[in-house]
């Protein structure tokens, strides 16, 4: 048996408040870390590690983060894989543990993007969440190309050339987890939505619409990681981390095959193994959906269905409460919030605690996986989790 | 002739020779000494076989549409006459992948593995940036 397996915890939760909230993204990583200390029953001076990140023009994030809590750290660091950061937190927390360098750690993501981009008239169309300095110069935006939409449409038009994959189904996706949404009181989408609302609403970058498109949100979550045996003094039933694993196709996203059979192939695999599990023993799943395609795709290189079976798969009703897989159960990115996969973690934690009444919550959940997606569309990262 | 309002590409010192290529309406990638094989966007090693000796060699303009998207929103107003149009990664037939955009066809027209062939587009006096035309 892997010898990490089983040997650390996630003790706490928390979100800040998301969406149209008119914050600084430090602010909201506050609240956001405030509410999984008092959820974990921990002190600020009992947090010895910290690694989170924020908008990619904050320098030294982490002490800026820091520095608010009011704590010296063993071990800290900001994070540079964009959506797989997350994930990636807590597995180095886990390592700083097991390395001796810290005993209990805060992992946190805060934005404050629905805020930037309302700042002036012009700041919408500026892209401002990019700083300037890091923007590509040549081969690209003189073609009019900018930003993720239209990178992560590239895959979704080549999987459906491939496969025949349709926008049907990336409706299904879309309309499932705005299904969840409407369970959710914190998600900030709160009408449903219709196949037909899906069609008619305008393209964005074809294949993707408005509905394939992830939401433009204020918002911050934390959790808090240390050893399962501290864990038993603490206020909250420890959710076991029982496998994780990264892996970047760093090739590039338009090198290979790597925009229809993502990253998510290896890093699974390694995540599996550790865990000693496969996708069969897979309760809940928490799916980095940045846009729908990404959430199809995912869902066959973790060995959910077969590669270019996705959109049967969704439209089967596979990701609603009681379907095959209840997935992104508290409407994810596309409709709860985008915090960059932050709030995936804590809906999985959450769903294995048992805390939800019958409406939202995951019959008999004992095992959830969570996937985070990002930096250049490339950089992968997977979390598997337990009931204790 | 009105102002150029889109993005003039601004060249590394690296993808120099690339943009002086174009100018001269020639497409130009660095090429392995060793290994024989192409590659883009320009770097210093060679991303096959990490060798760092390479040839400026020209390529066909020739390839096909791997995937391509079509553009509806604005992003910047240089684009704003132009949507929709279509932004396209190209499979060249030496072997390398780049962005650029398919024209003399409609969007919805465009499919993926459609033959395309190089067009200089002279966007000012001083650069070039190549796009690709149904073969």
């Amino acid at each position: 048996m892997n010898a990490i397996r089983d040997k650390y915890a996630i003790v706490g939760t928390g979100k800040s408040r998301l969406g149209q909230v008119g914050a600084t993204s430090l602010g909201l990583l506050e609240e956001a870390i405030k509410h999984a200390l008092d959820d974990a029953g921990l002190k600020n001076n009992e947090i010895d590690g910290l690694v989170v990140r924020g908008p990619d023009d904050l320098y030294s994030h982490h002490q800026l983060v820091a520095q608010r809590l009011g704590i010296d750290v063993g071990f800290s660091t900001s994070l540079d894989n964009g959506g797989a950061s997350q994930i990636l937190a807590i597995i180095l927390a886990v390592m700083a543990v097991e390395a001796g360098m810290a005993t209990t750690v805060v992992c946190g993501y805060g934005r404050d993007s629905w805020t930037r981009t309302h700042a002036s008239p012009s700041a919408h169309t500026n892209n401002d969440l990019i700083p300037a300095a890091q923007r590509p110069r040549e081969h690209g935006p003189e073609f009019g190309h900018f930003g993720a939409v239209s990178q992560h449409a590239f895959g979704a038009r080549r999987h459906m050339f491939e496969y025949g994959t349709t926008r049907e189904d990336f409706a299904a996706v879309a309309m499932a987890f705005r299904r969840h949404a409407l369970r959710n009181p914190e998600a900030v989408m709160k009408k449903e939505l219709t196949l037909d609302d899906y069609l008619r609403a305008r393209l964005i970058v074809d294949p993707f619409g408005l509905f394939d498109c992830s939401l433009n949100s204020d918002g911050a979550g934390a959790v808090v990681v240390t050893t399962v045996q501290r864990a038993r003094s603490l206020r909250q039933k420890p959710v076991l981390i029982k496998g994780f694993a990264t892996f970047n196709n760093t090739k590039g996203w338009i090198a290979e095959d790597h925009m229809i059979s993502t990253a998510a192939v290896k890093s699974g695999e390694r995540a599996y193994n550790m865990a000693g599990l496969g996708p069969r023993d897979v309760d809940t799943a928490q799916i980095y959906d940045c846009f729908t395609y990404m959430v199809l795709t995912q869902l066959e290189d973790y060995g959910f269905c077969k590669k270019g079976e996705g959109g049967a798969f969704v439209r089967s009703g596979a990701l609603g409460l009681n379907g095959a897989l209840p997935t992104n159960t508290s409407g994810g990115q596309l409709s709860e919030a985008h915090v960059e996969g932050m709030l995936q973690i804590v809906e999985g934690v959450r769903q294995l605690q048992g805390i939800y009444g019958s409406d939202r919550q995951v019959p008999d959940a004992e095992i959830a996986l969570i996937s985070g997606h990002g930096g250049n569309q490339v950089c992968h990262s997977t979390l598997i989790l337990g009931s204790a | 002739m009105a102002e150029y309002a889109k993005p003039i590409p601004v060249p590394s010192i690296e993808s120099k020779p690339y943009w002086e290529g174009l100018k001269q309406h020639r497409l130009l990638m660095q090429r392995c000494d060793d290994c024989g094989k192409f590659w883009f966007p320009p770097s210093l090693l060679c991303p096959h076989c990490t060798s760092d000796r390479f040839t400026w060699s020209q390529l066909s303009g020739n390839g096909k549409v791997f995937s391509y998207v079509v553009y509806h929103r604005v992003y910047h107003p240089g684009f704003a006459t132009e949507v929709p149009y279509t932004v396209a990664v190209i499979e060249l037939d030496e072997g390398p992948r780049m962005l650029s955009n398919v024209i003399g066809i409609a969007p919805d027209r465009v499919v993926c593995d459609m033959r395309v062939k190089i067009i200089y587009d002279d966007i000012t006096e001083s650069v070039t940036i190549p796009k690709f035309t149904p073969a």
